[in-house]
């Protein structure tokens, strides 16, 4: 078991984002979350990453109490994440996006004069190629188009060497070609590298396809966890959020 | 210190209030709603105190010469603002802040020389207008007319201005484009009308301390620094954005300046920006600021 | 110390061989008014590309950069004037007191944003110097000290000059190679996406506070070099309008070129001097060119070259007369 959530409890003012979650995820487990919109799934993201804190409950990562840590020690820890809305640095080009990450991990941040222009550059390289970014690596952030911008978000993510990844929507706004190839993108590097992932989808051909587990969300608690066929199955999935994607 | 003394030191601290006040609340506002920190907000202080002047020559001997300049200049002064906002400002807004203060801090440059090349170098003042010359007797003690007009001035003008923002289509406006500028586009609000609005209603706020105050002082260029400092003291304890916060630490500076004056003149100038460090360090949105990220 | 040694080499050798020999030919050429305007250059270079660290490279606005500037003049200053200590052991006071005081100032500071940063950076400037002005019996108050004593060797402009120079390059050479780091390029990161930057593992505050405290001490050696270059300490050198002469330079240069600052303040003291024998109006000057570079030039002049040369490559290379 890499990662243990009890009761998360989150709200802001009178509303109740997430409301007493409690689940467990596995080594090497591929799981996503469902829900429909304002469920809390991002909430729920960052409460395990760090970006807010829990009014109630606790985050264990591989057996450490993180909860209310500042993201950079989750981070440091091992948990990466990508984002919903394209979270990248602009006005560096792809290459130091991803740079500035693998730098980071490897520890290196602080060198005050160790000049950055060949640190780290084979591993760089490499994990351009693996999300298939290496023929743009001079493109600055801004300019990429929106799904290699989507890619890049999850090179960076990659680049600190997680051993577990939360992706928030990682073929959001997407073509279908595009959503295939981000798929099975992130099956490859998942066990390539070892890595237990949970991502949040709306896509349901992915999610049915890829995940060994799935969780709904409703309205801030999982309503139901099981694997695909279970999940398809269960009526009150099909009643709130399935039928509603027809 | 005698009760004379400290009631002195009150009255006119809180006068002193008053003018702060009401270029302060010029600041506040403009940075509620256009996100704007408006450096040359002092210049258009400034400009005020000398339009003021310019229009004490033009009236001539005219009677109650002086209320017609208090009519006048801060409606130039708010003129001058709108031109600012619509021909630069409208430029920059959604730019690095720095660029916005340096701009603004370019003003402050242009509209210092451009006083010092049409009114010179030196003082000019301005007589405590009738009726309000002289000094009252209340509880057997003077107090000078012109203070008490003045504090009594900022009241209103505050009263006016919260009943504005929170009593009117208008002022609703304005909050909502303060809150949230895309939602008030989308909501089909003219948004760079408002903005130009605004910027002019605290252009003209400032030009009307100006005016007002220039009878108490005298009117010379430097003045918009002194100003301006004391301002961002203001609108720092009261929170940016805030009207009442604008009120409240208007009122604290005043006081705190008077009083700080008076026993340790020689640390006065301190005591406003550790005042104002002291606030940013502990509670950055003043004490009823908006949030800004 | 490799890597330090590796850094350097990354700087472009013919370059700096051609505009050292520039500047080491200087006082042979121009007369001894103008080489002391150059080394007012030189000086206020250093305060600029170091006020550059935290503007262009962390993305944040210290508004009253001439505190920390001060207090490397009056640390310096006070020394030699009060004590007998050796002249070099007083100048590296300057930057260590201002490297210091920025701790606690950057400490604070880097808890807020834009303009809350922008603001409290301003007043602890103001306090700095409201504190050097009011307390007469230390700093000589509104007075300042004049006269301040400096070795032998550096009397008359031109060995002032060499001196200044050899100061000026060393500073600039260690701040090149902090901003070509990987710390330097984690500052980048922090300037882009101080949000995402967290989630790759980056204390953005620390980070801050450690580029605030150096971006400190590089002031503090200016206006220590200052103090040694006019003899004498005064509280404006830590007023606010003073601090103006340390930013505007880094916008008229360009923010987001190492280079940018220093060819800003050459162009910044070029203008005021042949304006102000003009016309008693330079600020009215200033004002309108400040106004078309935030409008039109936000890149600076440097940026502007830049962007010039780099879309002038770029049409070359589509019509094919570069490869690739």
């Amino acid at each position: 078991m890499i990662l243990k959530a009890e009761s998360l409890t989150k709200s802001f003012g009178g509303l109740i984002a997430v409301h007493d979650i409690s689940f467990e995820i596995q080594e090497n487990e591929l799981s996503s979350i469902i829900g429909p919109n304002g469920a809390g799934k991002t909430t729920l993201f960052n409460l395990l990453t760090g970006g807010l804190q829990c009014d109630l409950g606790r985050v264990i990562f591989k057996g450490q109490d993180i909860t209310n840590c500042y993201p950079y020690e989750v981070c440091q820890k091992g948990v990466g994440r990508s984002f919903q809305v394209t979270n990248i640095f602009p006005r560096l080009n792809t290459f130091e996006n991803i740079q500035v990450a693998v730098i980071s991990a490897q520890g290196k941040s602080n060198k005050l004069f160790s000049p950055f222009t060949n640190m780290a550059r084979e591993e760089t390289n490499e994990i351009l190629e693996s999300v298939g970014l290496g023929d743009q690596k001079e493109v600055l952030g801004s300019l990429l188009a929106h799904g290699d911008r989507r890619r890049l978000d999850i090179g960076i993510a990659l680049a600190s060497h997680p051993e577990l990844l939360l992706l928030d929507e990682p073929t959001a706004g997407m073509s279908p070609k595009e959503s295939v190839e981000i798929t099975e993108l992130i099956q490859k590097l998942a066990k390539e590298r070892g890595l237990s992932l949970i991502f949040i989808e709306h896509d349901m051909n992915i999610v049915f396809n890829i995940s060994d587990k799935i969780r709904v969300m409703h309205q801030g608690r999982i309503i139901f966890e099981g694997n695909p066929e279970e999940v398809k199955a269960n009526n009150d999935v099909q009643r709130i959020y399935l039928g509603e994607e027809g | 210190m005698s009760t004379e003394a400290i009631i002195g030191s009150v009255i006119s601290g809180l006068s002193t209030g008053m003018v702060f006040f009401l270029v302060a609340a010029g600041l506040s506002v403009i940075f509620g709603a256009l996100d704007i920190i408006n450096l040359a907000h002092g210049s258009f202080y400034m400009v005020g105190t000398f339009f003021c002047f310019q229009s004490t020559l033009w009236l001539g001997s005219i009677p109650g010469v002086y209320w017609w300049t208090v009519v006048l200049a801060p409606i130039g002064v708010a003129l001058v603002g709108g031109l600012t906002e619509r021909v630069f400002l409208r430029r920059i807004y959604d730019v690095h802040i720095l660029y916005q203060l340096i701009l603004t801090f370019a003003f402050i440059l242009i509209v210092e020389e451009l006083c010092k090349l049409i009114w010179g170098v030196g003082y000019h003042t301005i007589s405590v207008p009738w009726p309000l010359t002289g000094a009252v007797s209340i509880g057997g003690m003077l107090f000078p007319v012109y203070n008490l007009f003045l504090i009594g001035f900022g009241i209103i003008t505050f009263v006016g201005l919260e009943a504005l923002f929170q009593s009117t289509g208008l002022g609703k406006t304005i909050r909502g484009v303060t809150y949230n500028r895309e939602m008030a586009g989308a909501l089909g609000i003219n948004v760079p009308l408002v903005y130009t609005g605004v910027f002019m209603l605290g252009c003209w706020l400032a030009g009307l301390a100006g005016t007002l105050m220039a009878p108490m002082t005298v009117v010379k260029l430097g003045s918009d620094l002194d100003v301006l400092l004391n301002c961002f003291i203001v609108v720092v304890i009261g929170g940016l954005g805030s009207l009442p916060g604008a009120f409240i630490g208007a009122t604290i500076l005043g006081l705190v300046t008077s009083f700080g004056i008076a026993i340790v003149p020689g640390l006065a100038i301190v005591f406003g920006f550790l005042l104002m460090a002291i606030i940013l360090i502990i509670r950055p949105y003043g004490l009823m600021g908006k949030r800004v990220e | 110390m490799k890597d330090f040694v590796k850094g350097i080499t990354g700087i472009n050798r013919v370059w700096m061989a051609v505009v050292f020999s520039v500047f080491l030919v200087l006082p042979f050429i121009l007369s001894p008014s103008w080489l002391s305007i150059t080394t007012e250059i030189l000086i206020l270079s250093v305060a600029a590309c170091g006020l550059n660290l935290l503007i262009g490279y962390c993305g944040r606005v210290n508004f009253g950069p001439a505190g920390l500037y001060g207090v490397g003049a009056y640390a310096t200053g006070l020394l030699l004037e009060k004590t007998g200590i050796p002249f070099a052991v007083a100048m590296i006071c300057g930057p260590v007191m201002a490297g210091i005081i920025a701790l606690p100032v950057g400490w604070f500071c880097v808890r807020r944003t834009s303009h809350y940063f922008a603001l409290l950076s301003l007043a602890f400037g103001q306090i700095i110097w409201a504190a050097i002005h009011s307390w007469y019996s230390f700093t000589g108050g509104d007075d300042g000290i004049a006269g301040i004593r400096i070795p032998d060797f550096l009397f008359g402009i031109t060995s002032f000059y060499y001196f200044a120079l050899v100061i000026v390059s060393v500073c600039l050479i260690l701040l090149w190679v902090i901003c070509n780091s990987s710390f330097g390029k984690t500052l980048q990161a922090i300037r882009e996406n101080p949000h995402r930057v967290e989630f790759i593992g980056i204390n953005a505050r620390k980070y801050l506070l450690i580029a605030f405290i150096i971006h400190g001490f590089f002031l503090g050696a200016a206006g220590a070099l200052y103090c040694t270059f006019s003899h004498a300490i005064f509280p404006v050198y830590a007023s606010f309008l003073k601090g103006n002469d340390i930013l505007i330079p880094c916008i008229l240069g360009g923010i987001y070129n190492f280079i940018g600052p220093v060819v800003g303040v050459a162009v910044y003291i070029f203008l005021s001097k042949i304006i102000s024998a003009y016309t008693m109006y330079w600020l009215l000057f200033l004002g309108v060119i400040i106004v078309l570079v935030v409008l039109f030039l936000r890149g600076g002049i440097v940026g502007f070259i830049s962007d010039e040369f780099s879309s002038i490559m770029q049409r070359r290379r589509i019509r094919g007369d570069i490869k690739g």
